[in-house]
C-alpha cells in the first residue's frame, strides 16, 4: 500500500509567474479639490503633460476629463521633471528619488523601483501636493496627491 | 549514538540499526522545466530510536539565465537538519515502510549577480545596468510529511511534501534571490516543495 502511494512527481510546486502588471512602475497620480473634506478625486478638465527633459515628445497629449494619472520616472537619473499643462496655467514637479533595481522574475527579467526623497512643484494652477507613498513599485499605490483649486466656489 | 541503537534492538526485532543515505531525484527533475537551475542534494538518516530519525541533508544550486535583457548568475550551498518520526510504526508485514512527520531547520548562502541588465522603458529608452556579486544568506524552519518504501533489498524510494518559512536572510540586499538553494523560490517567505528521494540503507548489524 505505501509503494502505491509513493507517487513519482518529478516536478516541484511552485506559482506561475505572470510578467504583465510585475514590471509596471510608474507615479500614480490622483487630483483633488483642495479643503474637500471627502477623499474623492476631481476631474481635471484637461491635460497635456510632457517631461522636462524630453519636451518635444508628449507623454500624454490633450488628456480630457481625467482624475487619475500615471507618470514614467526616468530609470536612467535620480530626478526628472514633468511639465504639466492645464491649457490655462502651467505646472511643473520635480521629483528626486532613489533608485533600486529589482528583479521580478527569470521570464520577466527586472524593472526600477522608485523611493521619492523629494518634490518640489510650482503653484500656477497646483495649491498644494502631498506624498502618501514615496516608494514607487509595481503595486497599484497612489503615490501623490495634487490640489486643485475649487473653481466652481472660486477658493 | 549507534551503540545505543544496538541496545534497543536486542529487544525487537523488527528494528535494525541503519543508516541511510539519499540522493534528491527532483533535482535532476528541475532540470527539464526549469534548465536554468541546477540543483543537487544528498540525506544521511539515522534512527537513534525506533522510529525516531535524525536527518542531515546538504547540497548545493547553482543559477544561470541568459535573456535578450538580463543575465543573472548564482551559486551556493545549503543544508538541512532535523528529525523524521515514522508514525505507522513497525508491522511484521510491512517493516521497512514508513510515513514520516519531518521538521527541519535550513540555512542557505549563496552568491549572485547579474552582469547585464536592459529595463526597457517606451518613453526614456532602454536602461542599461549591473548588479555585483553580493552574498546573500537565509535560515529557515520546515515541516512537513513524506513516505518511504523499500523497492528492492535495502533500496528505498520515497517522497516528501515540505512546507518552509523563511525566518531570517540577508537584510536590504541589492537584489533578491531567485532561488534559495534548499529552500527554493524566494518569491515570499513561504513556500512548498515536493521532493523525491531514491536512498541506501546500510544495515550496522
Amino acid at each position: 500500500m505505501t509503494a502505491a502511494l509513493a507517487i513519482l512527481l518529478f516536478h516541484s510546486c511552485q506559482d506561475d509567474e505572470i510578467c504583465e502588471d510585475l514590471t509596471a512602475n510608474n507615479l500614480r497620480i490622483g487630483f483633488y479639490m483642495i479643503d474637500q473634506e471627502d477623499d474623492q478625486w476631481t476631474v481635471v478638465d484637461s491635460l497635456r503633460v510632457f517631461a522636462v527633459e524630453k519636451a518635444d515628445q508628449p507623454i500624454h497629449d490633450t488628456l480630457r476629463f481625467i482624475s487619475a494619472l500615471e507618470l514614467p520616472l526616468n530609470p536612467s537619473a535620480d530626478s526628472c521633471g514633468f511639465v504639466l499643462d492645464f491649457f490655462h496655467l502651467v505646472d511643473t514637479i520635480w521629483l528626486t528619488y532613489e533608485r533600486k533595481t529589482h528583479m521580478v522574475s527569470v521570464e520577466c527579467g527586472f524593472t526600477m523601483f522608485f523611493d521619492i526623497k523629494k518634490t518640489v512643484y510650482s503653484t500656477h494652477h497646483i495649491i498644494s501636493l502631498e506624498a502618501p507613498m514615496t516608494y514607487v513599485t509595481n503595486d497599484l499605490d497612489e503615490h501623490l496627491k495634487i490640489f486643485l483649486p475649487d473653481t466652481v466656489n472660486g477658493n | 549514538m549507534v551503540i545505543s541503537c544496538g541496545l534497543k534492538a536486542e529487544n525487537d526485532t523488527l528494528f535494525v540499526p541503519s543508516v541511510r543515505v539519499g540522493l534528491d531525484m527532483s533535482g535532476f527533475a528541475r532540470q527539464f522545466v526549469e534548465p536554468e537551475t541546477v540543483t543537487g542534494e544528498v540525506s544521511v538518516d539515522v534512527e537513534l530510536q525506533e522510529n525516531y530519525f535524525a536527518v542531515l541533508e546538504a547540497g548545493m544550486m547553482a543559477v544561470d539565465v541568459k535573456k535578450e535583457t538580463h543575465r543573472y548568475q548564482a551559486g551556493g550551498y545549503f543544508f538541512r537538519l532535523g528529525a523524521d518520526f515514522n508514525i505507522l510504526g513497525r508491522t511484521p508485514e510491512n517493516p521497512n515502510d514508513l510515513v514520516l512527520l519531518s521538521l527541519r531547520y535550513g540555512y542557505g548562502t549563496m552568491d549572485h549577480e547579474a552582469p547585464f541588465i536592459v529595463i526597457p522603458d517606451p518613453f526614456w529608452g532602454n536602461h542599461q545596468t549591473a548588479l555585483p556579486s553580493e552574498k546573500y544568506r537565509a535560515h529557515w524552519i520546515e515541516a512537513g510529511m513524506g513516505l518511504k518504501t523499500e523497492l528492492f533489498h535495502n533500496i528505498f524510494i520515497g517522497w516528501s511534501l515540505r512546507g518552509r518559512l523563511l525566518v531570517a536572510s540577508t537584510k536590504d540586499p541589492a537584489m533578491e534571490p531567485y532561488f534559495i538553494g534548499g529552500y527554493g523560490k524566494s518569491n515570499g517567505n513561504t513556500t512548498l516543495m515536493l521532493h523525491y528521494h531514491v536512498l541506501y540503507r546500510i544495515p550496522l548489524r
